[in-house]
């Protein structure tokens, strides 16, 4: 498997969740839609790590360095404290204004 | 030493007004008030009387930088001669009798101590005028015995007519104050110095004056005089003098006697280098018909303190019309004498007001069965809005001589010496002083103005001794007029009649001619006095030396002064003096006729009653209401300038009214009508329009725009999207 592969599928992720993100009329589908994004990012990451070491570490010797994974671990935890502010923020929404539909929210509505 | 002695004798009066002042301020009242202040007074008097010795021959100004302003200094001094010697004496002493008279006539005052606090500055203020050396310092102590008198006239202010007197007697000195300032100032504009004595007083100065420059001399000289006017209540402007009486009589015999008056005269005898030919006859004139309008208009007076006033000012003008024809020391002499003989009356009818004082409470009904009151015609409200109050009304009394016979004598004393009568009184010496120097002048030059000058002097004269024989006998002689308030009369306690005798003493010659001894009072010189003039000043100082010394012949001292031969320097020209000599002689005589004349008709018309006094003035109805309405002097003043001068300010207030405000109005009109209408034009169009078309555009751009704020996040993250895939492309693509 080459790195093509692992581009291939992060970007049909990425693609899929930006789909999500602008076309589901649920609040919780487009925290869904933000999470295929946040994790399409985690597998470039990963996946660049992974094949394309830095210089410095080839010449050394035979060590294998982490940066790509690591980062991926913070993404990971990272959209796991997004989706409990998320929720949060939607349960508000939801007491003030009896829906969680992004368009029925439009009080700064020009 | 002389500087320590004169220091002390003005701080001892200042010190004891101070003290007043301070415990007024601390809202305490200082019961001993008028032992303080005779206390001082008594210690200036020691004081001046021990100056006498110091006077030196060549006095010499003691002066201290006062002011710096600029180039210019005002300097503050002393100048001690004969002159300030003998008005120190002058005004210490009749002020100690005076405040010892105030003891007794004062008592029981509501404001007794305030009495003798006024007395105390002004006691003061008149021995700073007297021994300042420079014509600021004169000027100073002139406003302030001005403000004084004011104060002490309106004494009693709970009276209207005190309250209008004390008024009148401020502005009407005021308007001489007015010429007297002018005349400083042009002496000021001319010689750079306020300082009359010294290398560059004006005194020394005016040696240089060119024969162009002496019109200017006469007009600054009549200026100054215009100040004497106004003080010493010459004719114009005498009117506040009488009015003056409204005062406490202590007061009156001090302030508007003795002293304060008699500064006017002082003054005139100070400036007295600087007086030209033109400005000493103006001086005269003024003089001679002052000595003759008061004259007149006092034989006519029923208030016993108004015959005194109007006497007054008659021997002012007297002073006035000697200093102005040159008789220098016999002005000064008159001076003197008139401020004992005058002081004396003054605290005489003082003394017999006491007398009636009682009886103020139930006068009402006295006045108007009055036998002798036939001229209801003209009714007594000429006596300036007031009636005569019945304890100084001539008509309530008669016959005091036996109830008060301490005031009897002393008065007749001080009559006789104003009256001229010969040789024993020193008014007679005095004026017959006055009369010689004027006559001498009169044939040495052979000038009609002396001659005129002499004649009114000597009518005065005449008149002096009728009015003041009128006073007495209708006072003291006959039967009681006022049988009630006769019973009421008693003799004043010692305190009053104490001062009295001292007074009298020195009426005598022999207590105060020696003041004028030969040298010790010299003229000053007149510089501008052209050539055939000069012996103008000198012969009189030898008539002034011959007639002095006490004599019951008094041409045998005269002819001892002879043997003298006078100092023997600028006039022994026997011409002058045989001249001098003759018109003594003449004038000694005519005085004395005259003086008989007067006490003689005096007699016959009040004591005798040969002739009706009251027939007379029927016969002679014109002249009688002239006199009685004093000349209508008050009349015209107030017909005229008073009435001028609410015209003139109701024609300004008219002024105001129609031209200034018209004007202000006017400018008020059209900025608001025409500039403040395109301002506002202006504004609602042009700058509002411009705000309004901004905001306007503002809001329709707003309205377009906003629509792009869908709220729909969705659509934000579309755009977002479009962006982003726009920037990636842009940057693909170029």
């Amino acid at each position: 498997m080459s790195l093509q592969h692992y581009l291939v599928i992060s970007s049909i992720l990425f693609s899929l969740g930006i789909f999500a993100v602008l076309t589901r009329k649920n609040a919780i589908s487009i925290l869904m839609g933000i999470e295929l994004i946040l994790n399409s990012c985690n597998l470039n990451f990963v996946a660049f790590s992974r094949f394309i070491t830095p210089a410095e570490s080839i010449v050394g010797s035979e060590v294998f360095r982490f940066d790509g994974q690591i980062i991926a671990i913070f993404g990971i935890v990272l959209a796991a404290a997004e989706a409990a502010v998320f929720l949060a923020i939607i349960l508000a929404i939801y007491r003030e204004f009896g829906s969680i539909r992004p368009d029925e929210v439009d009080t700064l509505k020009g | 030493m002389v500087v320590s002695l004169i220091s002390i004798i003005l701080l001892a009066p200042l010190a004891s007004f101070a003290i007043f002042a301070l415990l007024g301020l601390a809202k305490r009242n200082f019961p001993r008030q008028d032992y303080l202040s005779t206390f001082a007074m008594l210690v200036a008097l020691g004081c001046s009387l021990y100056l006498i010795q110091e006077v030196v021959s060549d006095p010499k100004p003691l002066t201290v930088e006062w002011l710096s302003l600029g180039s210019v200094t005002f300097s503050m001094g002393f100048y001690l001669d004969s002159v300030t010697v003998i008005m120190l004496i002058v005004v210490t002493l009749v002020s100690s009798l005076v405040h010892i008279f105030s003891i007794g006539y004062m008592h029981g005052d509501p404001r007794y101590p305030r009495f003798f606090a006024f007395l105390s500055l002004f006691s003061f203020s008149m021995l700073f005028l007297v021994v300042s050396d420079n014509l600021l310092g004169i000027y100073i102590g002139w406003e302030l015995v001005g403000l004084c008198s004011y104060l002490l006239i309106g004494f009693w202010f709970e009276k209207d007519s005190a309250a209008n007197a004390c008024k009148k007697a401020f502005l009407t000195t005021r308007v001489g104050d007015v010429g007297m300032f002018i005349g400083m100032m042009m002496l000021f504009a001319e010689f750079k110095t306020l300082s009359l004595y010294g290398d560059n007083g004006i005194f020394d100065a005016v040696t240089t004056l060119e024969s162009g420059q002496i019109a200017g001399l006469s007009i600054a000289g009549i200026l100054i005089f215009c100040g004497a006017v106004g003080k010493s209540a010459q004719v114009p402007l005498h009117t506040w003098l009488p009015d003056a009486m409204e005062g406490p009589t202590p007061v009156s015999a001090l302030i508007h006697a003795a002293t304060m008056v008699a500064a006017g005269v002082y003054l005139v005898a100070r400036m007295f280098p600087i007086l030209t030919p033109t400005s000493s006859l103006v001086i005269a004139y003024v003089g001679g018909i002052t000595a003759l309008v008061a004259a007149t208009i006092a034989i006519v007076r029923f208030d016993i303190k108004r015959v005194l006033a109007y006497s007054t000012v008659s021997q002012l003008g007297y002073m006035m019309l000697a200093i102005g024809a040159g008789s220098y020391v016999a002005g000064l002499f008159h001076l003197t004498t008139h401020a004992f003989f005058k002081a004396l009356l003054f605290l005489g009818s003082g003394s017999v007001i006491h007398a009636f004082h009682a009886m103020h409470a139930h006068h009402d009904d006295e006045h108007t069965d009055d036998a002798e009151h036939e001229h209801d015609d003209h009714s007594l409200v000429h006596e300036h809005g007031s009636e005569i109050p019945p304890d100084q009304d001539m008509r309530n009394m008669g016959g005091l001589r036996k109830k008060m016979p301490w005031t009897f004598g002393t008065m007749l004393v001080a009559t006789l010496s104003i009256s001229g009568v010969p040789f024993v009184f020193s008014g007679f010496w005095s004026k017959d002083k006055i009369l010689a120097g004027v006559l001498g002048r009169a044939m040495e030059w052979n000038s009609v103005h002396h001659y005129i000058l002499f004649s009114m002097a000597l009518i005065a004269a005449g008149i002096t001794a009728f009015y003041m024989f009128r006073l007495i006998f209708m006072t003291f002689f006959g039967e009681p007029r006022n049988q009630e308030m006769h019973n009421m009369a008693h003799e004043s306690p010692w305190v009053m009649t104490v001062p009295l005798i001292i007074l009298a003493a020195l009426s005598f010659p022999i207590v105060n001619t020696g003041w004028f001894n030969k040298d010790y009072v010299k003229p000053p010189e007149q510089h501008h006095v052209s050539a055939p003039q000069h012996a103008y000043v000198s012969p009189d100082t030898k008539t002034a030396d011959a007639n002095f010394g006490f004599s019951l012949f008094g041409t045998s001292e005269a002819e001892a002064a002879e043997e003298d031969g006078g100092n023997g320097t600028t006039y022994t020209d026997d011409a002058h003096y045989a001249v001098h000599k003759l018109a003594h002689n003449i004038a000694m005589v005519l005085s004395i006729c005259v003086a008989g004349l007067g006490i003689l008709l005096s007699w016959m018309f009040y004591q005798r009653r040969t002739f009706s006094a009251e027939g007379v003035a029927t016969t002679f109805r014109p002249v009688y209401n002239l006199f009685w309405n004093k000349y209508y002097f008050d009349e015209f003043y107030d017909g005229v300038l008073v009435a001028l001068t609410v015209w003139k300010s109701r024609l300004f207030a008219k002024f105001d009214l129609s031209f200034i405000d018209g004007i202000v109005n006017g400018v008020g009109k059209v900025t608001r009508d025409i500039f403040a209408a395109f301002i506002g034009f202006f504004d609602n169009r042009v700058v509002d329009g411009l705000v309004n078309r901004v905001a306007e555009v503002t809001w329709a751009a707003g309205g377009r725009i906003r629509k792009i704020q869908t709220g729909a996040i969705q659509t934000y993250l579309f755009v977002v999207l479009g962006g982003i895939v726009l920037i990636i492309l842009i940057f693909r693509l170029f």
